[in-house]
């Protein structure tokens, strides 16, 4: 029950942040309602006893992305901004990507929920479900190549920025 | 989750909360006091017994000063940050272990808001939350001083959250555990500072930065920015920022005690006596600082970040680990 009550808060504020991101027009809004959305989903990770993702969701993106972003933004102080499409190919582009994640999401309800009767029972967690030391294993074990793979992704960005920056405008 | 429970949890955040409320002013008029002896004043003395009751007094001033908010400011985010800053200290208060498990009513209650298996997580993700106050201060303020004094109060805690955040995983490779009780009760035989000397160093560093204190104080500094990302900030509102300062100063303390000298240990007197001995002790270092050194410039602060701390706080990482992995 406590549950059902905490989860209905997380998800409408995050719907409601979410929106609030996306109609809002001074870009530091947006920011801060994007750290609500973050914060909201930290609250659900937090309810399906993945304490540890929720930390580091907080940690990271809340804590040091969304600081950067607000930072950039205040920095550049964006008043009037020149848009990078017109506005009938944004939407164009809009109405083009909401069609596939919207073809995805149906995707997956047809093919993991389409089947008549009972939902499947849950499974009882592991006992130490979501704690680091479980998670660190299988990140290092099961998921090893994605995890490397990541790691050299970052890499390169970091290392693309830094190239950029420094390239010289003549 | 039964009603003894919720009444546990409710009397321990109340005691947290009225501890902190009621250890701030003490702080100030110690800070006072002591800055006045260390430059040979006597500090504040008219207010109650040694001027005791000077903050209660400072305190009651600002709560009825008028309330000015600057025209152009934004209302809504210039109202929200000073309480973010108040909020993320306390939360971040709530997992720290100030005490041995005491027995009240035939229940064993360990004194902790909170038992997060992720407690460390949660203390530097609050603290990381608290940029956004002075951030967000400065930049609702509309105004030059401000503005700067938030871009470089954030440019700052990002620079320092690295190293600190670092520091602190030595520990947490050599214990095994998150938790903050957990590292406390590690320490039974030996203080971490033992092994751990150059990651107490580091993190106590960054301790100063994230928290803004000198010498470490550019985000407010006074003679270039006025006052930095409060400036335009009066009345309670000022109050508020005033509190969290002293508020995350209790934090670094707390989190520094609790991880590299004991927590609550030591011997003949109860536990939380020694926290609180330490804890007093933490916070006359702050003071001794303030009074010690001047301010460092900018590039200074962000050089010594980037090109000092972070490279240390790495190699006694890697140091440990290659420690851990031999012993282990």
């Amino acid at each position: 029950m406590g549950e059902a009550i905490l989860f209905t808060l997380f998800s409408l504020s995050a719907v409601a942040f979410a929106l609030g991101m996306v109609f809002r027009r001074n870009a530091v809004h947006c920011a801060l309602h994007l750290v609500g959305v973050l914060l909201s989903l930290s609250g659900m990770f937090v309810l399906l006893h993945a304490q540890f993702i929720a930390a580091i969701q907080i940690l990271v993106y809340a804590g040091a992305i969304m600081v950067l972003f607000l930072f950039v933004v205040m920095l550049l102080n964006v008043k009037g901004e020149t848009p990078l499409l017109t506005p009938g190919a944004a939407k164009g582009f809009g109405f083009f990507f909401a069609f596939i994640a919207f073809v995805e999401l149906l995707w997956i309800v047809v093919s993991q929920g389409g089947t008549e009767g009972e939902p499947a029972p849950l499974q009882a967690l592991p006992p130490n479900f979501g704690s680091p030391a479980e998670i660190g294993r299988i990140l290092y074990t099961t998921w090893l190549f994605p995890f490397e793979v990541t790691s050299i992704l970052l890499m390169i960005a970091v290392v693309g920025a830094v190239v950029l920056a420094k390239r010289k405008f003549a | 989750m039964d009603a003894a429970f919720l009444i546990e949890s409710a009397v321990k955040v109340l005691i947290v909360l009225g501890f902190v409320l009621l250890g701030v002013p003490l702080i100030v008029w110690m800070e006072r006091k002591v800055i006045g002896h260390m430059q040979d004043r006597i500090g504040p003395q008219r207010v109650g017994p040694f001027g005791l009751l000077q903050t209660i007094a400072d305190g009651i001033k600002l709560f009825f000063k008028e309330d000015i908010i600057p025209s152009q400011a934004d209302r809504v985010v210039f109202f929200l940050a000073p309480a973010l800053s108040v909020i993320t200290a306390f939360v971040a208060l709530s997992v720290v272990p100030f005490g041995d498990k005491v027995t009240v009513f035939g229940r064993d209650v360990p004194l902790h808001v909170a038992d997060v298996n992720v407690a460390i997580l949660w203390v530097l993700g609050t603290t990381s939350m608290g940029v956004y106050g002075i951030v967000l201060g400065g930049w609702a303020s509309n105004s030059k001083y401000p503005l700067l004094g938030g871009l470089r109060s954030s440019a700052q805690m990002i620079s320092y959250e690295l190293a600190q955040g670092i520091s602190l995983v030595s520990v947490i490779l050599m214990t095994g555990t998150l938790s903050l009780a957990g590292i406390v009760a590690q320490q039974e035989h030996m203080w971490f500072i033992v092994p751990q000397f150059f990651a107490f160093v580091i993190f106590l560093l960054c301790g100063i930065a994230e928290t803004n204190r000198a010498p470490f104080d550019l985000p407010e500094a006074e003679t270039e920015l006025v006052a930095g990302f409060h400036t335009e900030y009066s009345s309670m509102k000022f109050a508020l920022y005033f509190l969290a300062e002293y508020a995350n100063m209790m934090v670094v303390s707390a989190v520094a005690i609790s991880v590299f000298f004991g927590g609550w240990r030591g011997p003949f007197l109860p536990p939380v006596a020694w926290f609180l001995i330490k804890l007093s002790l933490f916070l006359f270092f702050f003071v001794w600082l303030r009074a010690t050194f001047p301010r460092l410039r900018y590039d200074q602060l962000m050089a010594f970040g980037w090109k000092v701390l972070l490279p240390a706080s790495l190699l006694n990482l890697a140091v440990t680990a290659v420690v851990v992995a031999l012993t282990g």
